[in-house]
């Protein structure tokens, strides 16, 4: 088992060697980076908060505005009717 | 690999929490070499250790805050470390289903000798036969870590370890064929 104990070793060698100088500076730059660039857990919360507000806004309004249509409608049909029952109750008086 | 070397200091630990960007330099460069021989003993891949373990870092230098006791900082890092690479596999295995590529396309290996000595090569390809989690797990005992660290680190229990330990070392010298034994 000695030499798989050197090519453990001679693996280790190698992966360390894929670092470029460096490395860490890179690292810490990169996660600052990040972090100010990440929106917090609060701003997505209101953005989530806005558009599911928005979009049962939306919901509501289609809604209440196509059953407005639907009750016209109905009530133009009701009207339509007394008004051909009462012409043809005018004709047979 | 190496054996593990000492924890670093509480203290570098507390001021790494704090966010202190020197502290978390020099726990990053106390670091960086066992989680890169880590990270190729599991992805066996040289051109992708430096992205990977930037990215281990990178989560480690966001999260650091979050760890409660700073005296389980490796275990935590080599969890951290652990799960980042099986991730890789796991993204890398779903990507080759919606990308056109054929895998040897996408993944060429990389050519016996191109990397080091025949005895790495045999190591790579004996790794290579094993599960990405028995890689880790013996990855980790190479890393000088305990039965019982290892147990925290995989969140399992010392029995369960020793088992899996002992069908992964038979899995590895099954494939691993020294080359002064040829």
């Amino acid at each position: 088992m000695k030499t798989e104990t050197r090519a453990w070793a001679q693996l280790q060698r190698h992966a360390s060697a894929q670092l470029r100088p460096g490395f860490a500076d890179r690292v810490v730059r990169a996660a600052r980076a990040g972090a100010e660039a990440a929106p917090s857990l609060l701003s997505i919360f209101a953005l989530s908060a806005a558009t599911a507000a928005l979009c049962l806004l939306a919901v509501t309004l289609v809604n209440t505005s196509s059953r407005d249509l639907d009750e016209s409608d109905f009530n133009l049909a009701g009207w339509q009717q007394i008004a051909a029952d009462s012409e043809e109750f005018a004709v047979n008086l | 690999m190496e054996p593990s070397q000492p924890t670093p200091p509480v203290e570098l630990i507390l001021r790494a929490q704090r966010g202190e960007p020197d502290a978390q330099r020099e726990l990053i460069m106390a670091y960086q070499h066992r989680v890169a021989g880590f990270v190729y003993a599991i992805i066996g891949r040289s051109d992708s250790v430096e992205d990977i373990a930037q990215l281990i870092f990178i989560k480690m230098v966001r999260a650091i805050d979050r760890l409660h006791a700073p005296a389980q900082f490796e275990s935590w890092l080599f969890r951290l470390a652990r799960n980042t690479c099986i991730d890789h596999l796991r993204r890398q295995k779903l990507r080759r289903i919606f990308t056109p590529f054929a895998p040897e396309h996408e993944n060429v290996p990389e050519p016996a000798g191109a990397v080091g000595s025949e005895e790495l090569d045999a190591l790579r390809h004996a790794l290579a036969q094993l599960r990405p989690q028995d890689r880790a797990l013996l990855a980790l005992v190479q890393e000088g870590r305990s039965h019982a660290e290892i147990a925290v680190t995989l969140r399992s229990s010392v029995a369960a370890v020793k088992a899996r330990l002992h069908r992964a070392r038979e899995h590895l010298r099954e494939h691993y064929q020294s080359p002064h034994e040829n």
